[in-house]
């Protein structure tokens, strides 16, 4: 038993490492997940979206300006998730999953919103990701990315992390626990001859190859974004509370 | 970028055809009702049928092959990949053995039996959806959802996602050349440098067409949202449609289920 263990987890990280185009993409794609476990995924990722929709209108009530700024944001995160960044363990591109990028802009509870329609728009013109995995997929990237990023930013800039380090900490962070948590949906949804926990394993061993630079590469990329932006329209950055956030001057 | 500007669109979707025609909300009710036969087959045979009706409806109607192949080729890679591994961690009746690298590999027959269905499972559903997309622009797909209850905030953000990815797209194209003109992209360090630029320009440039787009649909008579008039009633074929689309998707299933277990 042992060895078929050892045997499954070196073909899966041969299969991913040989399928680096597959590794890349960051969505469990459409048919993977059974009945039962796509509709838990959706009922976990509805209050999360519904929670973001309620946000979005009490502030876009203060501010009508809002909603179309959501909108334009989304679509930026969405282009710059799409941008491919080299892999050099898997010897070709990747792309960034944004949320953390996002997160920090327009907070977590938008960002779910902001990533649900990413991912249909993904699933319906890219065939990445699926309808009936709509759901997982959003409490991957959209709740779990999120809500990481978010709460990494703020930490470090509490600590005193200047904003450029607490961006590559939140891109880095949001990066791992997505590929971590769609690790935790396949095995829940793959069969497989050892225990859940072995699955898990062997599906977050398979993507580290890929994932461990490819979290730090995002990490880079968020950085250098709001790096950028700080050097250009520091304003910006004050007038959406980015600059302060955490209690950082 | 070229590759998903090349791909990333719904302009075939707008072509005249039987099923372009069809009532958006009629295609999504039948593609959501082939995708739940999908995912609750036990057998491969329905949904590698579905694949095989989808694929060579979409053929059918014109969508070049190589946009197919485009839009196949991940879920095919996933298909492959997953029916490997399936066949040798899953299951404990030994089909087929042998060693490779020193190790010791064997297929099982109920492995095999997981990895194809869930390898088709993903087939049919992706190619239900390259049908629904080639067929029915985004904005009637999100019309649709919005009358079969998707929230109203949720479809305006949908919407305008959709309408301004292009925008950018282009803008990131154009940076993206300017760039690489400059020897932006020489060399690791100076490559992810320039990713980061281009990010930040990308979302510096979104805020200010917000307040560009804003104050255009101010204009317009925007007052927070975005207006859906009532939607046709649904006519009497479309009811036909959905009727015939649910007993022929019943009945196929039935089938491949009692017939292929």
């Amino acid at each position: 038993m042992k060895t078929r263990k050892l045997t499954g987890a070196l073909l899966l990280l041969l299969a991913v490492a040989a399928l680096p185009s597959t590794a890349g993409a960051m969505h469990i794609s459409e048919g993977i997940l059974p009945p039962q476990w796509a509709a838990l995924w959706f009922a976990v990722a509805i209050p999360f979206v519904a929670w973001g929709l309620r946000e979005m209108k009490i502030r876009s009530a203060r501010e009508p300006f809002f909603k179309p700024m959501v909108g334009l944001i989304g679509a930026a995160v969405f282009v710059i998730s799409c941008m491919p960044i080299p892999v050099l363990t898997a010897g070709t591109c990747s792309h960034p999953c944004g949320t953390g990028m996002a997160a920090i802009l327009i907070g977590p509870a938008l960002t779910v919103v902001v990533s649900s329609v990413a991912l249909l728009l993904q699933a319906l013109f890219l065939s990445h990701g699926g309808l009936t995995t709509l759901g997982g997929n959003i409490v991957s990237m959209g709740i779990v990315g999120a809500y990481t990023g978010w709460a990494v930013f703020h930490v470090t800039r509490r600590a005193g992390l200047p904003l450029w380090g607490a961006a590559f900490l939140a891109g880095l962070f949001s990066d791992w626990a997505t590929y971590a948590t769609t690790s935790v949906e396949l095995a829940s949804a793959l069969p497989g001859s050892g225990s859940f926990l072995h699955m898990a394993a062997a599906i977050g061993l398979s993507f580290m190859p890929t994932q461990l630079p490819l979290g730090i590469l995002e990490g880079v990329i968020t950085a250098g974004v709001y790096r950028f932006i700080s050097v250009r329209r520091p304003s910006l950055l004050e007038c959406l509370g980015v600059a302060t956030a955490g209690g950082a001057r | 970028m070229s590759l998903l500007s090349g791909i990333f669109s719904d302009l075939f979707a707008r072509q005249d055809n039987t099923l372009a025609r069809l009532d958006a909300r009629t295609k999504l009710i039948v593609a959501l009702a082939m995708l739940a036969a999908v995912i609750f087959s036990t057998t491969p045979v329905f949904p590698l049928g579905i694949l095989l009706v989808c694929v060579t409806a979409a053929a059918a109607l014109g969508v070049p092959a190589r946009l197919l192949a485009l839009r196949l080729a991940a879920p095919l890679g996933i298909a492959g990949m997953l029916l490997v591994l399936q066949s040798v961690m899953a299951g404990s009746t030994p089909l087929w053995s042998a060693a490779l690298l020193g190790v010791k590999i064997t297929v099982t027959r109920e492995g095999l039996h997981n990895g194809l269905l869930i390898a088709s499972r993903v087939l049919g559903g992706v190619s239900v959806m390259l049908l629904l997309s080639s067929v029915t622009p985004a904005h009637r797909i999100f019309g649709a959802m919005r009358a079969l209850g998707a929230p109203q905030g949720w479809v305006e953000i949908a919407m305008l996602m959709y309408r301004y990815t292009f925008v950018l797209l282009e803008l990131t194209g154009d940076v993206t050349s300017a760039q690489k003109v400059r020897l932006g992209y020489a060399g690791m360090r100076r490559g992810l440098a320039s990713a980061g630029t281009l990010g930040g320009t990308v979302l510096l440039r979104s805020m200010d067409q917000a307040v560009r787009t804003h104050e255009a649909m101010r204009v317009r008579g925007y007052s927070g949202e975005i207006p859906f008039g009532p939607m046709p009633k649904l006519a009497r074929r479309d009811g036909w449609i959905v009727a015939v689309a649910a007993l022929a998707l019943g009945t196929l299933f039935y089938a491949a289920e009692a017939l292929c277990p």
